[in-house]
């Protein structure tokens, strides 16, 4: 059964269309262990078909260590989010995903699902809408800022 | 915030799911920013008056708007 309804798979269908850059959802599951797995699966199943510049990369936590170690995945469910930027071009050209850093931990479901999209079209674009001054201010940044934003989904 | 420092990574965490994680953090209220394991932003708080307060909060000097 569709977790989203027809009406607002076509209002992120409409939202999504401004996507320019291709975006990876790289999602870290497990089997055993993890009850939220399964339904973040199929959110993000869902979501990758709503656009063609959205795409679905699956890893296993307990298995693809070296996955689990580029990406900082501390715990399950879990998705990062890249940016698909292709660079050179003709015959020369080749993509690169950019990471930004950015991860959920856990279903992203109500705002976070809001969340999650929102933060699709920010990648997708490379532009994080923030302020001059809000740049400036991050520009002064010397040592490395582990951000971890709790919330919950209502 | 993580778009615009390769020095910055945000983890968005379900409160719910990860117990033991909201327990080492006592979130009692939701939003909760915790920056690199010491400050404490709680509150959905406007961008302006956000960043400094986070940035502040790991020893940066960073003046709030208005000052």
């Amino acid at each position: 059964m569709a977790l989203l309804k027809d009406s607002d798979r076509a209002q992120l269908q409409k939202e999504f269309a401004q996507l320019t850059n291709p975006v990876k959802l790289i999602f870290f599951t497990q089997e055993l262990d993890c009850d939220y797995c399964p339904l973040t699966q199929e959110i993000l199943e869902e979501l990758t078909g709503l656009s063609d510049k959205i795409q679905l990369q699956t890893y296993n936590f307990a298995i693809d260590k070296d996955q689990v170690l580029e990406y900082k995945i501390a715990r399950v469910p879990a998705i990062a989010l890249v940016r698909v930027e292709t660079i050179g071009a003709n015959g020369a050209s080749e993509t690169r995903a950019r990471d930004y850093g950015i991860r959920y931990y856990g279903v992203p479901s109500g705002y976070e699902f809001a969340s999650l999209v929102g933060d699709i079209i920010d990648v997708s674009k490379g532009d994080s809408g923030l302020s001059p001054a809000s740049k400036a201010a991050l520009a002064q940044l010397s040592e490395p800022l582990h951000l971890q934003v709790f919330t919950t989904p209502t | 915030m993580a778009m615009e420092s390769e020095l910055v990574t945000a983890d968005m965490v379900d409160a719910a799911e990860f117990g033991e994680l909201s327990e080492r953090y006592q979130v009692y209220g939701v939003p909760l920013t915790v920056a690199n394991d010491k400050a404490r932003v709680e509150g959905g708080i406007p961008e302006p008056l956000f960043i400094p307060q986070i940035l502040n909060g790991i020893g940066l000097k960073i003046p709030m708007p208005g000052q």
